[in-house]
């Protein structure tokens, strides 16, 4: 009997693994497309799992199945950083994206192979209602890939308007003038500038948020730097970026705690008027509106200020884009270009800023801001405005950027490096990246 | 009989694992504890207000009840992988050691090499595709089986070696079948590597981030460590609800622990002298 007993043991056992093995992964969910009417497209939506994004993608998903009732969108999330570029390439090489997916514009876009991966959508009538320089950033080849979603934001000097009203302070429009602006908060006790070098990435503002005024001074730099005609080190313009985060750090300008500080400590210093200003992209601040709603008012942005008041401007980072694998096909490639549309329609922007505050303007025509919006935003738009007022950033324009700038440059603000030594580097740096993209003149 | 010297060994060696263990443990917690503004500013600090119950909920409320269905995932998958580990690993590792041969040395030779080839994600989802598994619970159950079990074989045969042939004699005598001598008397024998085993590669498939994340895209197939993600990106961080996340998916190994206490030790120090 116990013989028996154990055998029928040991096929429960096995039957039972096989059993486990056969359950597909658990949903809690009615399958979202599986009792709708005949003629029904689901699609899948890929983005990033910040929260602003995650925030945006369903609020437009929600307005846009609102408008087609035929269509449903699932909104899917994927890790940022390395993680997510890994995931998105393999996917695409692998024939197994999303139905649509959101992906960085300029060159983490031309690294996808968009002729090979994705729906070219220059055929569509909202491709020519884009605003000129997003359409160059999602272009690759002769045709467009991309819609924008969310806004332009910049690279430049957040800074405490507060603590610039207490010490009557102007808006520098200088180098020279932001640093006489300097001598009268260290008077005060304030620190001056915030750096925040334990997240590594931040260090890199004052090198890539120069570029307006690079550009202003060198107008074919991007070009050439492709070609490998001008360089970091060479370049006097180009070098300056480096030797204002040299200058700043010799000077004692910075936070106490600059080569530990995060990001969120940065944003925390700002907000709280501790600090005074601090370089860094505009879309960050979102972070510090949920936890401080005061600082919406408080926080504005300047341009990295150049030599020459009259070419003072702002460096800008496009909006990501919404991208179509060629795997999307039939029904869904046209739902699928219909929310894609939807995406670059003045309606889609009304839809988007219900989703998130805006971080500067849209990249299409004929969409307006609220009039609500803070004053970080106010102050981006009025760049917008002038006559040269913004300039993309190299990024956008060339597909050369260095992996390693962000150690670089926290190298050169912790005065471990000197500005000409570490921009020298970088060079090198990039020399390594152009060749693995097989650039011409490497 | 107190040894000076001995106390003086237990005393560094509680301190120093509770620095180690403790420590982290208790800043995971207090920092699940805070409101965000608090958690931002990562400090080892009691909290000024305790808001642990609206972290919780929001952490299991968040992207639809994720959490939910990421612990049932998590659940199988790592029951199952680890269930399969154990039965097939000590099955080939019983035929690998008592039946060497030509054929034998070849699967020794795979075995090792299992160990020493790194597994490439591309190529590996097209072989999936292509049978038909990629994008399912039994596809991912098999890749964590394929990365674990040379590791397992290879416990499983030093072990082995160890249980003298006349057990498998005295079986065969008796009229024993190899299915029936290897589950009847094999099997049992080896309880205390057996739970090396389970303890081992529970933690590294119940931990696994970057299988999950290419082999079963998909946010209903998401897993525990997956959800981690939703707390945490490039620009802005919800340490509270990080850390609660953390805290809850902390929670089944350490019961497995609290409860397996006394095998594990068993097993583990069994596994030391005889393997």
């Amino acid at each position: 009997m116990t013989v028996n007993f154990s055998r029928s043991r040991a096929l429960a056992v096995t039957a039972g693994t096989l059993a486990l093995t056969a359950c597909s992964a658990g949903s809690l969910r009615a399958d979202a497309g599986g009792g709708s009417t005949a003629g029904a497209v689901s699609l899948t939506y890929l983005v990033d799992n910040g929260d602003a994004t995650v925030k945006l993608a369903n609020q437009v998903t929600k307005d846009f199945m609102a408008a087609n009732p035929g269509i449903t969108v699932k909104v899917d999330t994927r890790p940022g950083g390395t993680d997510g570029d890994n995931l998105i390439k393999t996917r695409l090489s692998t024939g197994d994206m999303s139905d649509m997916f959101l992906y960085n514009s300029g060159s983490l876009f031309q690294a996808l192979k968009p002729e090979t991966n994705l729906v070219p959508l220059s055929d569509q009538p909202w491709a020519n209602n884009l605003d000129a320089n997003f359409k160059t950033t999602v272009t690759s080849g002769d045709a467009v890939y991309g819609a924008p979603i969310g806004s332009f934001f910049a690279g430049a000097m957040l800074y405490n308007t507060k603590v610039y009203a207490t010490l009557g302070l102007k808006v520098p429009t200088t180098w020279a003038e932001f640093m006489a602006n300097n001598a009268k908060i260290k008077a005060a006790g304030i620190t001056l500038v915030i750096q925040t070098y334990g997240d590594t990435w931040t260090s890199q503002l004052f090198v890539l948020g120069d570029f307006h005024n690079v550009a202003a001074a060198e107008p074919s730099f991007a070009t050439e730097y492709t070609a490998n005609k001008i360089k970091y080190a060479t370049n006097p313009a180009a070098l300056e970026g480096f030797q204002r985060l040299e200058q700043v750090f010799k000077a004692g300008y910075l936070n106490k705690n600059f080569a530990s500080a995060k990001l969120n400590d940065g944003l925390k210093l700002l907000g709280d008027g501790t600090g005074a200003q601090y370089p860094m992209l505009t879309a960050v601040v979102q972070g510090l509106y949920d936890t401080d709603a005061a600082t919406k008012q408080s926080i504005g942005v300047f341009p990295i200020p150049g030599d020459d008041a009259a070419t003072n401007g702002l460096t800008v980072w496009a909006p990501n884009g919404v991208y179509i694998p060629k795997t999307t096909t039939g029904a869904k490639l046209d739902a699928a270009k219909k929310f894609v549309a939807f995406l670059a329609s003045p309606a889609g922007c009304t839809s988007q800023t219900t989703g998130v505050t805006p971080t500067g303007p849209y990249a299409v025509k004929g969409c307006t801001l609220p009039t609500d919006v803070p004053q970080v935003v106010k102050d981006t738009v009025s760049y917008f405005d002038k006559k040269d007022g913004t300039s993309p950033a190299l990024e956008f324009l060339s597909p050369v950027k260095g992996p390693s700038l962000e150690q670089i440059t926290v190298e050169v603000g912790s005065g471990i490096t000197s500005a000409a030594a570490g921009a020298a580097r970088y060079d090198e740096d990039v020399k390594k990246q152009a060749q693995q993209l097989g650039l011409a003149g490497w | 009989m107190i040894r000076p010297k001995g106390v003086l060994l237990g005393s560094v060696s509680i301190v120093v694992s509770f620095v180690i263990f403790v420590v982290p443990f208790l800043f995971v917690l207090v920092t699940a504890m805070k409101d965000r503004n608090e958690a931002n500013l990562l400090q080892f600090s009691w909290p000024t207000r305790i808001v642990l119950w609206d972290n919780l909920v929001q952490v299991v409320q968040a992207r639809d009840y994720q959490l939910v269905i990421a612990f049932v995932n998590s659940t199988t998958l790592t029951v199952c992988s680890v269930a399969i580990l154990v039965i097939l690993g000590a099955m080939v590792a019983f035929v690998l050691q008592r039946r060497p041969g030509r054929w034998t040395r070849i699967a020794d030779f795979l075995v090792l090499a299992g160990l020493i080839v790194p597994p490439a994600v591309v190529p590996t989802i097209w072989a999936l595709q292509k049978i038909g598994l990629f994008r399912t619970m039994t596809g991912l159950i098999l890749i964590e089986v394929a990365f674990g079990i040379s590791f397992t074989v290879l416990l499983f045969k030093a072990f082995i070696a160890t249980i003298p042939r006349e057990l498998d004699e005295a079986a065969a005598l008796d009229g024993a079948g190899p299915i029936r001598m290897f589950f009847q008397v094999i099997f049992p024998v080896l309880r205390s590597v057996i739970v090396t085993v389970v303890v081992v590669q529970s933690v590294a498939v119940f931990n696994d981030f970057a299988n999950p994340l290419y082999f079963l895209p998909g946010d209903e197939n998401a897993t525990v460590q997956l959800t981690l993600f939703n707390f945490s990106s490039q620009f802005t961080s919800q340490y509270n609800l990080l850390f609660t996340d953390i805290l809850l998916i902390t929670i089944p190994p350490l019961l497995m622990f609290l409860f397996f206490n006394r095998q594990i030790v068993a097993g583990q120090t069994s596994g030391a002298i005889k393997g």
